[in-house]
């Protein structure tokens, strides 16, 4: 992989060759890096055009007109070495990799190019940025460090996934980015040990990403594993080990509080008190119920792997286990990781693969056990503090709620009794074989295969838990699903560079292939333990189902740059997709991209010392989006519609058309334009990566919210509207060395403004985020606003007595009829005289203003410290749990606020407790809406590496120990558990109406995360 | 070299990927190949009545149940399920989620009627399959029509399936013309059904159920003469509805589809064993109601109780042997000596709402709970339109013209089937129609009906007010009489407009 990008850099540089003049002095020598050649390298007697370039062996001669001159040695991706050549014949010259974003090799479609001929818009991630910090995921490592890209960590939950949005909400379907791996699309990148990645590459605009055509209009996400390098074999290791807390938890009443607010509520609304409140002085603190989930929780991951290589072969292979414990009581995570690339190479012919095998187990939370609680960390803060935790004679061994309360489980005996474990075996090869046909062109044949293999079991032990959850038998369900990709490309490459023109041609034909089936069965009333379908005896379920979609690409780029000054690319992709009907099959997607590297140009001379190096570039594209379900465009027949008929009560097998389709379903497009800066200054010490982009998402692929009317009871999908985000994106980094102290800063700013242009008929909305178990959703999506602009009644304080109450008429109506003093007054916005849900008004969206990372690696001498803050800022939050939790309507626990409710002696601005709430004080409003800017100390790492001289007498090449720390602290007015929300549900548009909604009731905490670890090579 | 190669590249590929795109869905059939035969109308019309039994949008389902129960002067429902409190206590807005629900429900049932009246028009069946098919089709539109205009009043009327994106936004008609369309279609059924069916076939819509449901209609338009003549119907040949003896075995599995039944929801065990699946094989083919309903001694979730507005209604009139009336035991349980409930006594439950007694009717209460499946569902078909409901509807259709002495008789099946003394043929129209209402009460106590005869009776406020309600303060008729039209709706539906008083 290396040297193919080496050739290709090194005929780049062809062009900048020129003719030699005298024949005074011939200097000769060996430029190296590492002690290995570097061919391709421009060498120039620094003020004239007299240069040359190296060979395949990095040797070059260059005939200069006396001793007295200098060298300079350029390439791309080293630092420039300027040489006086002080009457030496023989100058053997060593350069150093230069890490500066500037002038390093990016990874595109099918291929890789240099960031100087680069037009596209394209954020790169190295290795030593993604240096583990003790999260479980790449994704999670990502967080704030690309401009443009949006990462929100869903909490704490072991091995969960995250939202990754390139560049703001496009779509209301599947607003994930397509991921390659090695080439190879795989659904998700969660599996991947950060340590075995070399690069990630994000294609952000339109230029960049139209190489993969129909799936790239959310974003490409490019990884590539490590590669081994020619020389004697390499062994590393590195071991981590820390241990995670629950950052944050919800203040609620302990018994005795809950009670005196309970009866308050009660005889507010004149009804009586339940009887587990009557005295509230003998309750005492009760159980805490959030102490009864939490655990401090050990995390661990070892990683070994070895590569090297020989003068036709390269190797790079690794192991790795993580193992992690949830901070939830029970829950956990672990990984196996096998990976092994290598290439071949013999005369024309070059083979080589990458498998990537992985095993991972979850015991996941319980789910809600059909209460109102939600999952166990829904249910400890409504729990009511005065029930206990065990009962040792009951079925289970676990107590609970009884009387009449509302049914919310205990969260214990929900981690306890319920087993929720899912299995995911991954394989995911790519296999090619590249044979150079002529010179400068290749044909390439390329196999990529994932099969994910999962499985999940859940098992809930017979129980009776308090009088409200009964399961007198044991359940037990299983299932099993297969998903596979399988795709094929050929490719023909061809590269060439005559004079100062360098051209680089691409085509290629791609099928892919993917396909699903899955199998569950379940039962119940296995005994003793058992826990195999066999055993069970009631209750027997069966069910399985198949899908499959098939894809077909023919896409081609153009690249040509004269004289490294001007830069065009050009690419073209044609998709046909088995999602749609036959008439609308095809979607064509081109883009083009022009740039101008104006420090390349002889006027720019003068403006050097300012600004060192200076690009500009500008894209244009289309793309496409088919990420909707299969089968769309037909309208169906479900089976399995029964009902129950004869004299004997037999099963009548039912079927019918139960939702409507569109047979006119076609390509989601996407339109896009970016203009951007590359900036150095300072020799390029600093740089600056600035976009501008307009993204427009036209023919929106939408299930449709249908009138109730209607009768259907699936959404169809249709072709109904279109949202442009429009954004800049900086990205800024600023590297200096100062005797042994080197230290560089980046940082990372992102500002997006998202609009539906325009939406279904004209007039549709479509309501998102219901956020708690009952109630009216918090969101509206319709045009001329962001998706998921929170749409709410607004509350206008609190009504202190009657006058107030009474005064808040229309035309002598009560506008409140129900309100009485201690209630909230609620704004009647469209002046009708009565509250209702045609009062929500405008009052923000959950997409922030911006959002930004910044931080900075330093070393000094053997010591280094990286340090890296994150966040947003202007994005709004629904608090779903406060809600719940300050409604005080239903019988179960509440916040402590509740403490300050209004009382006639008391008049605060919190509402009465009134249980019955005639008034809606509790209903979905402005009350739970809150800020969700966010400053967060997302890493900190200290290192010390060991001195050479130690280390060379036990053979050891580097080792390096490090302390670090995972979300040390979030400075935010957010009163939830997480201003991080980033509920994800695996590529649906369920989550993009509701983003900022959060939904207490089946949330999962963020952890703080100590560790400490050590890195060896040997 | 290079041009022939992706030539012949090209060429192969285009070859094999025309087909390679033609990927059909292996999980179901399409609308293209049905609607072909007899078997294929037949399983939509399992599809088009199963909705009367869904979870949460059936009218017989739990949800169903609360719904057109909980608003009533003899219904409690607790503090759990919000949708349901709010309805219950009259503090519901247009986005309390059951009313909703049914509504939405509704329209599944008239959607799914639909197609089948479309379809039949043109699928190679015989004439008479046509005509069976739309009849029983059109009853199970009109029935859905009823439910909307009896809860909702003005809705979009909806009688053919959407060929265009444009006819997915229906504005709401009067009632009246909700009115006009279900009976229309409940006259066609009438003449298209037939007056039973073979053994396998018990439970599908009859000539009978058609001609009781279009003399229901009828009353609820005050059109008493054609009330009395589809009612009288049903009193003769060649239609056999009688009384069970026992009022309590129609409230038991064992004796489904009985001589009183004109139209019940069919519940059985034979499906799948999720009450919450969805739509799909896995769905119980039961009810969870009566689980919901148990008190919470035998792990139930005791969402409701009867009022001592309904207790004292019960106890107002005892029979000819002095005792309680028999539809007392049998409807409710309070400490009456030798209780017993659940096989135990009923000392051993406690009463946590105040009120005096529990709900038995269409409880399990014979066995120890409500989960001897272990799946919560309950197998007693639930009674949409009994006997003794047509009778007392009769008495009411000839006591409103006047003809109190002809409403005796009726009246007096519906008394002597509960061990009571007869009346005597003088009483005054008003008297009649105190004595048909009083009957009403306690005869069809959670079947569904209080709620909305105070309604036509124009007894909602007075009723209300003046019973032990929880909420009753928040009644106001001018709102309640109606539900809103759901929030969902007027998200999604930009040509339909709110109700009057929301």
């Amino acid at each position: 992989m290396k040297k193919r990008l080496q050739i290709l850099l090194w005929i780049s540089c062809l062009c900048i060759t020129s003719v030699a003049y005298a024949q005074n002095l011939t200097i000769k020598g060996r430029v190296t890096s590492e002690n290995e050649a570097i061919p391709g390298v421009n060498v120039v007697l620094k003020g004239t055009t007299t240069g040359t370039s190296t060979d395949m062996d990095g040797n070059y001669s260059l005939t200069v007109p006396d001793g007295n001159g200098t060298l300079i040695f350029t390439y791309i991706g080293y630092t420039p070495e300027e040489v006086p050549i002080n009457n030496r014949t023989t100058l053997d010259v060593s350069l150093v990799q230069d890490i500066q974003t500037l002038s390093e090799v990016v990874v595109v479609g099918y291929g890789t190019q240099s960031r100087q001929s680069l037009v596209g818009s394209v954020a790169s991630i190295k290795a030593e940025e993604l240096r583990t910090q003790g999260v479980n995921t790449i994704q999670k490592s990502l967080q704030g460090r690309v401009a443009g890209v949006n990462i929100e960590s869903s909490g704490g939950s072991p091995g969960s996934g995250v939202r990754i949005l390139v560049r703001g909400t496009g779509s209301f379907n599947n607003n994930d980015p397509l991921y390659i791996v090695d080439g190879v699309q795989v659904t998700n990148i969660n599996n991947l040990s950060p340590s075995d990645i070399a690069s990630i590459d994000i294609l952000k605009d339109a230029s960049a990403a139209a190489i993969y055509g129909s799936r790239a209009a959310n974003g490409v996400v490019l990884i590539t594993t490590k590669t081994g390098t020619k020389g004697e074999p390499r062994i590393d290791f590195n071991v981590y080990a820390g241990l995670q807390s629950v950052t944050k938890k919800i203040d609620v009443l302990n018994a005795s509080e809950w009670a005196r607010v309970s009866n308050a509520a009660h005889d507010a609304a004149g009804l009586p008190r339940l009887d587990i409140a009557q005295n509230p002085e003998s309750l005492g603190e009760g159980t805490d119920w959030q102490s009864e989930i939490y655990q401090v929780a050990p995390t661990q991951s070892y990683e070994l792997g070895v590569s090297g290589g020989g003068d036709n072969f390269t190797y790079s292979l690794s192991g790795g286990y993580f193992d992690q414990n949830g901070i939830v009581r029970k829950t956990d995570y672990n990984r196996l990781n096998l990976r092994l690339k290598t290439d071949f190479t013999k005369g024309r012919l070059k083979i080589g693969e990458s498998v990537i095998l992985t095993r991972e187990n979850w015991r996941n939370m319980a789910g809600g056990w059909g209460g109102q609680g939600g999952n166990p960390v829904g249910s400890a803060t409504k729990m009511i503090p005065v029930f206990q935790v065990y009962d040792a004679n009951a079925l289970g061994g676990f107590s609970g709620a009884s009387g009449p309360v509302v049914n919310v489980a205990n969260p214990v005996a929900q981690l306890y009794l319920e087993d929720p474990t899912v299995n995911t075996n991954t394989v995911m090869a790519n296999i090619f074989a590249e044979l150079t046909l002529i010179d400068n062109l290749k044909y390439k044949y390329n196999v990529g295969y994932t099969n994910t293999f999962g499985y999940n079991y859940t098992y809930t032990a017979p129980y009776q838990v308090g009088a409200l959850f009964q399961n007198l038998n044991s359940d037990l369900s299983e299932s099993r699903n297969q998903t596979s990709f399988f795709l094929q490309e050929h490719t023909l490459a061809y590269d060439k560079a005559f004079g100062r023109h360098n051209f680089q041609a691409l085509a290629g034909f791609g099928l892919q292939k993917n396909t699903f089936r899955s199998l569950n069965g379940s039962r119940s009333g296995m005994p003793g333990g058992l826990q195999v379908l066999d055993a069970g005896t009631t209750n027997i379920a069966s069910g399985g189902l198949a899908r499959e979609n098939v894809l077909e690409s023919y896409f081609g780029r153009f690249v040509y740059s004269y004289d490294q000054r001007y830069l065009l690319t050009a690419n073209f992709r044609r998709d046909g997709s088995s999602r749609f009907g036959r008439a609308y099959r095809y979607g064509n997607f081109p883009s083009l991209a022009l740039g101008w590297n104006l420090s390349n140009e002889a006027f720019y001379e003068p403006f050097r010392s300012y600004v060192s190096q200076l690009k500009l570039r500008a894209s244009y594209g289309l793309l496409g989006n088919q990420e909707f379900d299969d089968y769309q465009y037909v309208a169906s027949i479900p089976g399995n519609l029964n009902y129950v008929i004869g004299r004997d009560q037999q099963l009548w097998v039912g079927a019918i058309q139960q939702a409507f389709a569109d047979p006119n379903l076609k390509w989601e497009e996407s339109e896009s334009i970016n203009v951007g800066a590359d900036l150095g200054f300072f020799n390029n010490r600093l740089s600056l990566i600035a976009d501008y982009f307009i993204r427009k998402n036209s023919d929106l692929l939408l299930r449709v919210p249908l009138p109730l009317s209607t009768g259907s009871t699936v959404n169809p999908v249709v072709n109904a509207g279109q949202i442009t985000n429009r954004g800049v994106e900086l990205a800024l980094s600023y590297n200096q060395e100062i005797n042994d102290f080197s230290y560089q800063l980046t940082g990372t700013f992102t500002a997006i403004r998202n609009k539906v242009d325009q939406l279904g008929s004209g007039s549709q909305q479509i309501s998102g985020g219901q956020p708690t178990h009952h109630g009216s959703s918090a969101t509206i999506t319709m045009a001329g606003q962001p998706v998921g602009t929170f749409y709410l009644i607004k509350t206008d304080g609190i009504f202190n007595d009657t006058d107030e109450v009474t005064a808040h008429s229309k035309e002598g109506k009560l506008i409140q009829p129900n309100a009485q003093p201690g209630d909230i007054r609620f704004v009647d916005a469209n002046n009708d005289g009565i509250i209702s849900e045609d009062d929500r008004v405008n009052v923000g969206n959950p997409n922030p203003d911006f959002s930004y990372g910044f931080g900075g690696n330093a070393r000094w001498r053997d010591f280094d410290l990286s340090v890296f803050f994150q966040g947003t800022h202007g994005n709004k939050i629904y608090n779903g749990l406060r809600q719940d939790l300050e409604g005080m309507t239903l019988e179960f626990n509440y916040g402590k606020s509740t403490l300050n409710a209004w009382t006639p002696e008391n008049p605060t601005d919190f509402p009465r407790a009134v249980i019955n709430d005639p008034n809606y004080n509790s209903r979905t409003s402005d009350r739970f809406l809150e800020s969700g800017s966010y400053l967060r100390l997302r890493t900190l790492q200290v290192g010390y590496t060991l001195p050479k001289a130690l280390l060379e007498r036990v053979k050891i090449t580097s080792c390096r120990v490090y302390l670090g720390f995972d979300n040390l602290f979030t400075l935010t007015k957010y009163n939830g558990y997480n201003p991080d929300l980033g509920r994800y549900s695996g590529g649906t548009s369920q989550g993009i109406f509701d983003r900022g909604v959060d939904f207490g009731h089946v949330s999962y905490p963020l952890a703080r995360t100590s560790m400490l670890g050590l890195q060896l090579s040997l | 070299m290079k041009k022939y190669i992706i030539i012949s590249l090209i060429t192969l590929s285009l070859a094999g990927c025309k087909k390679e795109l033609e990927v059909v869905n292996p999980n179901v059939i399409t609308t293209e190949t049905f609607w072909k035969n007899d078997a294929d109308f037949q399983s939509a019309l399992a599809a088009t009545y199963k909705v009367f039994r869904d979870v949460n949008n059936g009218y017989w389902g739990v949800r169903g149940v609360e719904l057109t129960n909980g608003r009533g002067d003899d219904f409690f429902i607790r503090n759990d399920v919000q949708a349901l409190y709010q309805l219950s206590t009259f503090t519901n807005t247009p986005s309390t989620g059951t009313p909703s629900s049914i509504f939405q429900g509704a329209y599944t049932g008239i959607f799914r009627a639909n197609q089948i009246i479309e379809n039949a028009q043109t699928a190679p069946i015989s004439e008479e399959s046509k005509k069976q098919y739309t009849a029983e089709a059109q009853f199970i539109r009109a029935l859905n029509y009823f439910h909307l205009a009896i809860n909702f009043g003005n809705v979009p009327i909806i009688t053919t399936v959407p060929t265009d994106k444009s006819q997915y936004f229906q504005p709401s008609s009067p009632e009246a013309q909700v009115w006009q369309q279900i009976i229309s279609d409940f006259t066609a059924a009438k003449e298209g059904l037939p007056e039973s069916y073979d053994e396998k076939w018990v439970g599908r819509a009859t000539k009978g159920a058609a001609i009781g449901y279009l003399g229901k209609a009828y009353l609820y338009n005050e059109r008493w003469a054609d009330a009395e003549n589809e009612f009288k119907l049903l009193m003769s040949a060649p239609f056999q509805y009688d009384l069970r003896p026992n009022f309590a075995d129609n409230f038991r599995p064992e004796f489904d589809n009985n001589e009183e039944s004109v139209f019940e929801i069919q519940l059985q065990n034979v499906g799948g064993v999720q009450p919450w699946a969805g739509e799909n094989a896995n769905e119980a083919l039961g009810v969870t109601t009566a689980q919901e309903f148990a008190p919470t001694e035998v792990a139930g979730w005791f969402e409701v109780s009867p009022t001592d507005t309904m207790f004292v209604e019960f106890e107002k009139e005892k029979t000819i042997t002095g005792d309680y009336d028999p539809r007392m035991y049998a409807s409710i349980v309070w400490d009456y000596p030798g209780a017993m409930y659940y096989n135990r006594p009923f000392k051993e439950f406690k009463l946590v709402f105040g009120y005096q007694s529990m709900i038995r009717k269409y409880q399990n209460w014979w066995n120890d709970n409500e989960q001897p499946n272990g799946n919560y569902i309950s197998e007693i078909n639930e009674k949409a339109m009994r006997f003794a409901d047509v009778l007392l509807m009769y008495a009411e259709a000839l006591t409103m013209q006047g003809k109190v002495v002809e409403a005796t008789a009726p009246v007096n099946r519906v008394r002597d089937r509960a061990n009571l003394a007869e009346l005597p043929a003088t009483y005054s129209q008003d008297e009649m129609m105190a004595e048909i209402r009083h009957q009403r009460m306690i005869e069809l106590f959670r079947e569904g009906h209080r709620f909305y005869d105070l309604k036509r009776w124009g007894l909602l406020e007075q009723e209300i007010k003046n019973s032990d309600k929880v909420g009753r303060e928040f009644f106001d008729p001018a709102r309640h009489a109606y539900f809103p039209i759901p929030q969902n709706e007027l998200n999604t539906n930009p040509n339909i407009e709110q109700n009057p008083g929301w």
